[in-house]
């Protein structure tokens, strides 16, 4: 009985259960180079790194407060700013070692936040999203202005080498800053949930779900979301930190809206219900960018079809998806599911496809040069002029997807069947 | 004298043309407590359904149905996606409509391209109405504001004389009260939304000639809709109507009188220093006020929420 | 002033819009006396229990909480100064556990305050104290469960939980047997008897009988004035309050 229905997000004290995710990740983030050890692997998991950072930050918000940010950029590129600042004062970087630099960053982050939250946080919701909104647009603009500190259009930049060497290292290769940028990620994943387990990233979560009750048990619902505001500002400026060491550059587009809204994305992506939610959005994301990116110009339709398609039916995102079968696991259940998934999923998979098939043979058709009929999707080559290949994309697309439909109650009951124990219904 | 009623003439078309979305969000907003992220994107929809027609049909007939016709998308978001995504809670709407305004973004796109479209005035418009002083005021610029006064003594009145009007404005101050009251309220919600974003069809139709049909017509309106609607005061149709004139008209005087923050800087006696480029304050000193304009509106934004955090006209705690 | 009084109500009034709901309550209520406001539905209540706890600021009039004034204190900042209220539609936190529930309502009162240096599940006293209270309420074998998928009368019963695990001396219970069956409650009355011994206790409910063998004393509440006050044997005789109540009660079936 007890058995079945943990499935709490309360945890004992740190015990062996707990640490080992950490070790594993530690682990892993150490030999990832080794096994991807291409530059650009190297580029992608540095930048995957950054991101995760201020995924996780901004998580503290939005899955860990409820407050939806519509403008976070902004901390991390203030602090970004901040450290490459920090990089052409010759005098002071000399003697500070580079890996201490994102503290920096953090700092600032932090101070910008407690600014901004000192008047945003008083109201969470809708509310908040605005002003949120409101200050990330105006900063953004800022940047064109006042020039001394955004560097105008094109941006500051510094030169992380100029640092002071750290125990011989003068970060001149990539693979060095992946390592300083997975310490950081590692210490501030850890800080960031150890945050959650004490009293204030716990009254978050009750000031999320309840705020008017929180406030009777003496806690101000307005301060809650302060502190966890602020927090998150510092681990934002953090993740600036490291992007300014990664790319030695920060420009408008570090504040921007699309920037904002893009760590939105992949937070809700990956589902901001779980710690590790945020983590597992950025690598879909990422590799999605980068896979799709590669293979089609439309890849930002796709992911925002996805998005959308996220909200509306999958709302705890992945991570929301792979914990719901914690249940039927548990229960030994978990092979009742794979003839239903594979009946519905299947024939899923393939209409959307083909659907995307169709879509891409359309945007060919619309805007590809004059006198170019030849395409190539899925291994086939064709003329996109051509009547046979729409309709065989859109025969299979609306085939997959009614057969897809048709299967859909069996795995409902499968699903039903699959969360309730055995002899009994509770 | 004669330049300031020129850009009160400019001004009002921009502050009306606001209002005409941020008078939708603000009905949306009261009835159904969602902000809708995408509504900028449905005034683009508007200009690009009006290029589309004009093609065909000419200007007016894509004046006469590219607003329906943008309504009824709407409406049909609404109903299919919107109201799924309801019992989640408001937020995961805020998200829903942020998804789709990248959505819309990207299927403008695919569907035109990247580029402006040559969506233009039509022939009849394209006139001088009158000049003052030399600054001649297109005739297209007095029809946009005919239009939308038009509309908004229509709004007016399907909201004080229609029972439709009565519905609505008894949800905009209790909206469970009206439920209660037996209303078909998911109807009423459905129709409120395709209304919303016809009335930000309507604005990309005749705004798409002036300020451009291209794909990032939705982003560059989009956050100032938001700003105006949080200084009228989330859920005020007259808050709505005061910041958007109020908007109009401070970018456009800003825009159009050269303010310089050095001349303020020494009128209050400071002097400016001898090497401005090594300057701490350059940027303070380079200030003026055209460069500053467009911010303005956050600004403003940002001092309300301060001093007055339910804006201006804003009474209900949301 | 009496300083003895653990409450003190002083003319209480609060119109919304013209309606006046609470047309001037005044009311005093010892240290650990266990006080009941009954009275009809629509008698004002819930509205008064609000304005007590900085819910809503009154009309006019003032709340004194052992002898400090109210004025303009906010919900947290009443809860500081030692009083606690449920609520009369359930009010607890749905998506976290039992345990989790109980031990964010221990917080504030252990001294954590708004601290983010302790880790809250090594604070094994922390753990305890809320163990303790699950035993008290019953819910020590729904510990893990989420809030949420507990039955209405568990969840009533973590509600006053929550309400009483902070240790404010004070208590206020809103209806807390609002919509249960007969056995249920009396199981919760025999709860709050229990987890209140010793402390001040002023309960909202319409029900005469289920405060009877509860409370010291009963006021009784009709369109927003207290028409009676004293023993609950004294409140039962009282001929005003056969009819008023009685009365309303009857109007209120038809």
């Amino acid at each position: 009985m007890t058995d079945i229905t943990q499935k709490s997000t309360a945890t004992p004290a740190m015990t062996m259960g707990n640490t080992l995710p950490w070790i594993l990740a530690a682990a892993f983030l150490f030999i990832a180079p080794i096994i991807f050890s291409s530059n650009s692997a190297i580029t992608i998991m540095n930048q995957m790194g950054i991101t995760m950072v201020f995924a996780l930050a901004y998580n503290m918000l939005l899955g860990q407060g409820g407050m939806l940010s519509f403008g976070h950029a902004v901390y991390m590129g203030v602090g970004g700013f901040a450290c490459v600042h920090v990089m052409n004062m010759t005098d002071l970087f000399e003697k500070m070692p580079l890996p201490v630099l994102p503290i920096v960053g953090g700092l600032v982050g932090m101070l910008f936040a407690i600014a901004i939250g000192s008047f945003s946080t008083r109201k969470a919701g809708t509310v908040f999203a605005m002003i949120s909104l409101g200050v990330g647009e105006l900063v953004a603009a800022c940047s064109v202005i006042i020039v001394v500190f955004f560097g105008g259009e094109e941006g500051v930049s510094g030169d992380r080498t100029y640092g002071m060497p750290f125990f011989g290292i003068e970060f001149l290769r990539q693979i060095e800053v992946y390592y300083l940028t997975s310490f950081w990620l590692l210490v501030s994943a850890l800080l960031m949930f150890l945050f959650s387990r004490t009293p204030v990233g716990r009254m978050a979560n009750a000031v999320r779900d309840n705020p008017e009750r929180a406030e009777f048990l003496g806690y101000s619902a307005r301060w809650v979301r302060f502190y966890s505001f602020v927090a998150s500002g510092f681990f934002c400026g953090i993740a600036g930190g490291l992007f300014a060491i990664n790319f030695e550059i920060l420009t408008e587009e570090n504040l921007n809206l699309a920037t904002s809204g893009g760590i939105l994305l992949m937070t809700f992506l990956g589902g901001a219900g779980f710690f590790f939610g945020p983590v597992l959005g950025v690598v879909t994301f990422v590799l999605l960018q980068t896979v799709l990116g590669l293979q089609t110009e439309l890849w930002a339709l796709y992911v925002g079809a996805l998005f959308l398609a996220t909200v509306m039916f999958f709302p705890g995102g992945l991570s929301g998806l792979i914990m719901m079968h914690v249940t039927p696991m548990r229960l030994g259940k978990l092979n009742r599911l794979y003839v239903p998934y594979l009946k519905v999923f299947v024939p899923a998979i393939i209409g959307t496809l083909s659907l995307c098939g169709f879509i891409e043979i359309l945007f060919h058709a619309r805007h590809a040069a004059l006198g170019e009929d030849e395409m190539t999707i899925f291994w086939t080559t064709f003329s996109s002029h051509a009547i046979l290949p729409w309709i065989i994309t859109i025969v299979v697309a609306v085939g997959g997807i009614w057969l897809a439909k048709q299967s859909a109650p069996e795995l409902n009951e499968a699903w039903h069947d699959a969360n309730t124990p055995d002899g009994g219904a509770r | 004298m004669d330049l300031v009623l020129v850009n009160l003439i400019d001004g009002l078309v921009t502050g009306l043309l606001l209002f005409m979305l941020s008078a939708g969000l603000t009905l949306i907003f009261s009835m159904m407590g969602v902000l809708n992220f995408a509504h900028a994107s449905f005034y683009m929809l508007g200009a690009y359904f009006a290029y589309q027609i004009s093609i065909y049909l000419g200007f007016w007939m894509g004046l006469l149905i590219a607003p329906p016709l943008v309504g009824l998308l709407g409406a049909g978001v609404e109903r299919y996606g919107l109201r799924r995504v309801h019992q989640y809670g408001h937020v995961p709407e805020l998200i829903f409509t942020f998804g789709l305004a990248l959505l819309i973004e990207e299927v403008v796109q695919f569907i035109w391209g990247r580029n402006a479209m040559p969506y233009m005035e039509p022939e009849i418009l394209q006139f001088t109405a009158f000049s003052i002083a030399g600054n001649s005021i297109p005739a297209y610029k007095i029809f946009m504001i005919f239009t939308s006064v038009a509309i908004f003594i229509a709004l007016l009145f399907v909201l004080t004389r229609t029972r439709v009007g009565m519905i609505i404005q008894a949800a905009l101050s209790y909206p469970r009260t009206v439920e209660a009251l037996g209303h078909n309220v998911p109807l009423v919600f459905m129709g409120v939304f395709g209304v919303g974003t016809a009335l930000a069809g309507v604005a990309g139709v005749i705004a798409g000639p002036v300020l451009t049909t291209f794909p990032g017509m939705a982003v560059v309106l989009g956050s100032i809709v938001f700003v105006t609607i949080v200084i009228g005061g989330l859920g005020s149709l007259w808050g709505a109507l005061v910041a958007s004139l109020l908007i109009g008209w401070l970018t456009t005087f800003a825009k159009a009188y050269n303010i310089r923050m050095e001349d303020i800087l020494t009128g209050v006696g400071f002097t400016k220093p001898e090497v401005i480029w090594d300057s701490m304050w350059q940027d303070l000193w380079s200030l003026t006020s055209p460069q500053i304009a467009d911010i303005l509106p956050y600004l403003l934004m940002v001092l309300i929420l301060v001093f007055r955090p339910y804006g201006l006209f804003g009474k209900r705690d949301v | 002033m009496s300083t003895t009084s653990a409450l003190k109500l002083q003319d209480l009034k609060k119109n919304f819009g013209k309606a006046e709901i609470i047309r001037g309550v005044s009311l005093d209520i010892g240290e650990s006396e266990r006080h009941a406001i009954i009275g009809p539905n629509g008698a004002g209540k819930s509205t008064l229990f609000n304005l007590i706890t900085g819910r809503f600021p009154p009309t006019s009039g003032k709340v004194f909480l052992h002898g400090h004034d109210l004025a303009g204190k906010a919900p947290f900042e009443i809860n500081r100064m030692g009083l606690s209220r449920s609520f009369q539609i359930t009010n607890i936190f749905p998506k976290m556990t039992v345990f989790e529930n109980v031990r964010c309502a221990l917080l504030w009162a252990e001294g954590y305050r708004y601290s983010f240096w302790n880790i809250v599940n090594r604070a094994s006293h922390l753990a305890d104290a809320t163990d303790e209270i699950l035993a008290q309420i019953n819910l020590t074998e729904r510990r893990e469960l989420p809030a949420g998928v507990l039955s209405y009368a568990e969840q009533r019963a973590l509600e006053i939980g929550i309400t009483i695990a902070g240790g404010a001396d004070v208590i206020m219970l809103d209806e807390p047997t609002a919509g249960m069956s007969h056995s249920e409650t009396d199981y919760i009355v025999d709860l709050i008897r229990k987890v209140t011994v010793g402390k001040t206790l002023i309960m909202v409910e319409h029900d005469m009988g289920v405060v009877f063998g509860l409370a010291d004393r009963i006021s009784v509440l009709v369109y927003g004035e207290i028409i009676a006050t004293g023993k609950p044997e004294e409140v039962r005789a009282n001929a005003k309050v056969q009819e008023a109540y009685l009365g309303a009660a009857l109007e209120a079936e038809h």
